[in-house]
């Protein structure tokens, strides 16, 4: 029994005793602890892991003469890291009072955690998939597996849900055509024989086995036009599942574009194919696909009034960053857009926490109907801003070394137009999050909520822990580097020389340790200035005037609804909802057809007409002979 | 070895001989019928492994073919001779209405004679008598619900299913015409005289006229409108069993006799077709049984892509989508008895009966094709058997099936949301018979199993189908001799 066999039993062990105990009151404990458990066995593999020495399992089936296997390499032990620090704050955050409290309003969150513990299994078979079968079979478990999450709230999340599957199952299908063109063409799905198919193929096969596998996977990051399910359906999900799939879920697409078009294929064989009649080769759609991927669901999200709604929104635009790092090739790029998914885990998990906790105390996560929470909510607001600055891309938090690295090697390898599609996506997100905390937590106080408080510690204990992570990551981003350099390694690309502060190289170096101490040096000046010079005065927060008159709680002085006009008038024009139009038109087309199909089976007639003309034809011409 | 004789013979007698033992004995006359299908499938488990290395060719009576009567029982006949008598056991009609059931009994087990006939004969006027049989009794048996809707439909699929009679009538009359033999062994040998225009146009109307039962479009009109009407059992057997039986004589007659591969592709434009509109019908239906109705025209679809595929590939990759349809449709037509309807009247079925509906969910999941479930590897069969043959009208078919899984993902998942949706108020969604539960979770449990060992199941079936696709071999075990021309 190897290390792997010993993690794929406890998380097997984990769903069988959360499905027999999801209606006791200590289920999301023992989760919790059962997950964590999984991370040390998945830590203990670190050594072995740092060293690029995959850990294999001990199991493997011989089904219909195909070979199926299972082995932690470094990609995977880095998502597998994620997913299992995901789980445990979810199940955490899960596990007590917000558990009680979305019983009380006809949840299940003992249905909640099978779901979670669904997913995380289906998602360890799908990281550590040896062959190209093992990987398509937890492909679709993955995929299933989020759907149970999804509808697990019922109600509109089940709508969103049924919306997700469709376009899951259409991109299940489209790998499987890829593993099937493969399989034809060498009779076998190892990994070995792919990569040898791969040699002789025509341009054509080509960029079909590109669409097929890249499509298939491109559905679960939500990279544009497939991007339309995502947010409603990540949003909808309850508090902590909707942190979990925002955290990880959807990078599992992305996962699957490093393993099979970087590592197998590798990015040197798009690099030469050309784009018929144009002088772009498929490297640079995807990194455009990725750019767009960036811009447009950022300013989708900026136009949101529901606060999970624009993370989700968010979730997808920083899916661009990371395959727009990737898909550079380069140590800085790569490294960028890999560190950028443990990032994006960490800031966003926190966020969705921060948001729960309000939806916990207020019942809304509607951005028009909160303000002022800051004094009430602290702990929870604390969290929102350490998160917002790393979703942001802002010094000191981790968000800001992975973009870091991304911006310097699209202007290294020379990109500049990606480069400003990258830092417009940045401009979205700044603005958009500061639209976040300023509806949820700063100005007004609404009356309602005045006799708010923070949320329960079993709530902001993750959040403080993730928070802190998005901190510690941002000052010693080294930390992160060094489980990326095997990554790198493995995946065929050049090696960040990274440094506990940043990285180190000839051409440039960033060093986080002296950029955090100098800026944090700044505030504490600041706020040595501010405490020793200025008298202030603590005043109630409902106790306000503007323009020289006194106000009155029922009066809003300061507004959240249609939060920049300007801005939305500005870039309305440019994007009409195209997406949405494009893919309702192509439902209405597929009614019309099935109308037409339901016609043919309404009546009998046509069968019988055909029949009767058969005969009758037969019998004037049978019998004229 | 003439156990698989008895296999056609005991139901026959059986049929006549019921009326009057239920006469004599209420209890025998309920019993009898399950208790010949039990015996049925003992009697084939028995033969099973006889016929590990050679099919058993059995000539009635003595008298040698091509003269004579013949059975050629190879696996693949005997499968779904099994099948047959399993399929009918565990969605046995009368045991749903009890008042008609010497009537139903009766018909049942013609039926039985005649599905077990068409797997096992080596003739076409066998073949042909038998599908003949199969008909009437299935009219009865859809009309046996004796509601005017029931009377309706089956009055409009008697005549189709007439028209297609004779169809296959005129082209079993081709195919004498140009050979002067029905036996398929010495058809297969005379096979090049149906080489031209005649045995093509010979090919079309028998295709036409078992397509008929084989739902294969167009002449599967009627397919929504009877299973609709009809009891859910008998649509079940008609969906699951019958059907396949009837696509059974065009496999035979596709590897033995019509090798021309315009027959092939024929086959395979019409199953393509079945697969767009079956499938597209089912995703609007709001109807349970309407859905599954549909959803089985799409099926068999995949089904006629596979077996138009040259080759033991071809005939494996159709015969594992038609066991795993044959295994799972008739238990989701049986939990349509009480689910049947509106789909808005399902929510809260999943609180009132959770083991139907995960069993629901389970077969859905499998129909769908969702990995590592059987309906996966059928599926995945098929789709590298297409590709194989690496011509654009088959990556086409690919392209189609894998679209229509789509689809059938989408509406499946719906009906999966609706029963699992909570309600509060007095539910409107029926409470599942017992006898619906135990069949679903029987046929949910062979799924499981047979994931589980799928490697033995899969070796079975590949020389099943090896066998079956061998058409030389045919001939030399019914002409051990050599053939007399």
């Amino acid at each position: 029994m190897t290390p792997l066999d010993a993690l794929l039993a406890l998380s097997l062990v984990t769903l069988l005793l959360t499905l027999s105990c999801r209606h006791q009151v200590w289920c999301g404990v023992l989760t919790t602890l059962l997950y964590g458990v999984q991370l040390m066995a998945l830590l203990f593999m670190s050594t072995s892991i740092h060293y690029g020495v995959p850990v294999p399992s001990g199991v493997h089936f011989n089904v219909l003469g195909f070979e199926m296997h299972w082995a932690m390499t470094p990609l995977a032990w880095f998502f597998a890291l994620i997913t299992l620090g995901a789980a445990v704050a979810s199940s955490w955050y899960a596990s007590t009072s917000w558990g009680r409290h979305y019983a009380a309003t006809g949840g299940s969150p003992g249905l909640l955690q099978v779901a979670l513990a669904c997913n995380v299994v289906s998602m360890l078979l799908l990281l550590c998939s040896a062959d190209l079968l093992g990987l398509f079979i937890s492909w679709e478990l993955v995929s299933w597996a989020s759907f149970l999450l999804m509808a697990s709230a019922g109600g509109a999340a089940v709508r969103h849900a049924l919306h997700y599957l469709v376009y899951a199952v259409a991109g299940g299908m489209a790998v499987l055509a890829g593993i099937a063109l493969v399989y034809v063409a060498t009779g076998s799905l190892s990994f070995d024989a792919f990569v040898a198919s791969l040699s002789g193929l025509s341009a054509g096969r080509l960029w079909l086995l590109l669409l097929l596998f890249g499509g298939g996977f491109a559905v679960k990051m939500g990279l544009l036009p497939l991007h339309l399910w995502q947010a409603r359906a990540y949003a909808d999900t309850p508090g902590p599942g909707s942190a979990f799939l925002g955290a990880i879920s959807s990078r599992m697409g992305l996962f699957g574009i490093l393993l099979v078009l970087v590592q197998l294929a590798g990015l040197a064989r798009f690099a030469g194919l050309v784009l018929p009649l144009t002088p772009f080769t498929a490297l640079d759609l995807l990194a455009w696909v990725a750019a767009f991927t960036i811009i447009l669901p950022t300013f989708t999200a900026l136009r949101q009034t529901d606060a999970r709604r624009l993370l989700a929104w968010h979730g997808i635009g920083q899916g661009g960053y990371m395959l727009l790092g990737v898909v550079m090739g380069d140590a800085l790029g790569s490294a960028g857009g890999l560190m950028h998914v443990f990032n994006h885990a960490t800031y966003q998990a926190a966020l969705f926490f921060s948001v729960s906790a309000v939806v916990y105390r207020t019942g809304t996560s509607d951005l028009d109907q909160l303000g002022g929470l800051v004094t009430r909510m602290p702990i929870s607001f604390t969290a929102m801003l350490i998160g917002i600055i790393g979703l942001a891309g802002l010094p000191p938090m981790n968000g800001f070394v992975s973009k870091w690295l991304i911006y310097q090697s699209l202007i290294r390898e020379g990109h500049p137009l990606l480069f400003i599609a990258a830092v417009i996506g940045t401009l979205g997100t700044i603005l958009s999050v500061y639209k976040l905390i300023h509806n949820m937590f700063l100005g007004q106080l609404r009356v309602e909520h005045e006799h708010i408080r923070e949320a329960p510690w079993s709530m902001t204990l993750p959040m403080i822990l993730l928070s802190a992570v998005v901190f510690a990551t941002g000052y010693l981003p080294g930390l992160v580097l060094r489980w990326i350099a095997p990554v790198q390694r493995e995946l065929g690309l050049p090696v960040l020389d990274y440094t506990l502060g940043g990285y180190q190289s000839t051409a440039g170096s960033l060093d986080m340790i002296w950029v955090v101490t100098s800026m944090l040096g700044g505030f504490a000046i600041g706020a040595v200035l501010f405490y020793a010079g200025g008298r202030a005065r603590r005043v109630h927060q409902l106790d306000n005037y503007a323009g020289g008159h006194f106000l009155d709680a029922a009066t809003r002085y300061q507004y959240s609804y249609n939060f920049y006009p300007a801005l939305t008038r500005l870039a309305a024009p440019l994007y009409r909802d195209s997406f949405q139009w494009l893919e309702s038109a192509l439902v209405s087309m597929l009614q019309l057809a099935s109308a037409g199909a339901q016609g043919i089976y309404r009546s009998v007639h046509p069968s019988l007409y055909l029949l009767a003309a058969a005969v009758i034809a037969w019998l004037v011409w049978g019998g004229g002979h | 070895m003439n156990a698989p004789v008895l296999m056609f013979a005991l139901p026959l007698l059986t049929a006549f001989l019921l009326p009057v033992i239920d006469r004599l004995s209420g209890l025998a006359g309920r019993w009898i019928g399950p208790l010949v299908l039990v015996g049925n499938l003992l009697l084939g488990a028995l033969a099973w492994p006889h016929l590990q290395d050679a099919p058993l060719v059995l000539a009635m009576g003595g008298f040698r073919p091509p003269l004579g009567i013949v059975f050629y029982v190879d696996r693949m006949a005997m499968l779904f001779a099994m099948g047959v008598a399993l399929g009918v056991l565990l969605l046995w009609p009368a045991w749903a209405q009890d008042k008609d059931r010497v009537r139903i009994s009766t018909l049942t087990m013609v039926l039985v004679t005649a599905t077990t006939g068409l797997a096992l004969s080596g003739d076409l006027f066998n073949l042909f008598v038998c599908y003949e049989l199969a008909a009437i009794s299935s009219y009865g048996l859809a009309a046996a619900g004796g509601s005017a809707a029931a009377g309706a439909a089956t009055l409009r699929y008697m005549v189709i299913s007439s028209f297609g009679s004779a169809l296959m009538l005129i082209g079993i009359a081709l195919v004498y015409q140009a050979t002067g033999t029905l036996n398929l062994a010495q058809l297969a040998v005379l096979s090049d005289a149906l080489a031209g225009p005649q045995g093509l146009i010979a090919f079309i109307f028998i295709l036409l006229g078992a397509g008929v039962k084989a739902e294969l479009f167009p002449v599967n009109a009627w397919v929504p409108e009877v299973y609709g009407a009809a009891a859910q059992r008998v649509a079940g057997i008609l969906a699951g069993i019958v059907s396949k039986l009837a696509l059974l004589i065009i496999v035979r007659l596709l590897v033995l006799v019509f090798r021309q591969p315009e027959a092939q592709q024929i086959l395979l434009v019409l199953g393509v077709l079945g697969v767009i509109t079956g499938e597209l019908a089912a995703w609007r239906a709001q109807d349970l049984t309407r859905m599954l109705a549909c959803s089985s025209i799409g099926q068999l679809g995949v089904m006629f892509v596979a077996f138009s595929i040259p080759g033991p590939a071809g005939v494996f990759a159709g015969l594992a989508v038609a066991l795993h349809h044959m295994l799972v449709k008739p238990a989701l037509f049986l939990l349509a008895e009480r689910w049947g309807g509106a789909l808005t009247r399902l929510p809260g079925a999943a609180q009132k009966s959770p083991l139907a509906a995960a069993c629901f969910v389970l077969l859905a999941l499998s129909l769908v094709g969702i990995p590592p479930l059987p309906g996966f590897w059928a599926k995945f069969l098929v789709v590298t058997a297409a590709l194989g043959q690496g011509t654009p009208a088959y990556a086409g078919a690919v392209a189609v099936i894998l679209a229509a899984a789509v689809i059938e993902a989408s509406y499946l998942a719906r009906v999966a949301a609706h029963l699992y949706r909570r309600v509060t108020q007095p539910l409107s969604a029926n409470r599942q018979t017992r006898a619906a539960v135990t069949v679903a979770t029987c046929a949910s449990a062979a799924l499981v199993s047979a994931t589980l060992w799928l490697a033995p199941l899969g070796n079975s079936l590949q020389v099943t189908a090896a066998q079956a696709a061998d058409r030389d071999s045919y001939i030399h075990n019914v002409f051990p001799q050599g053939v007399q021309p």
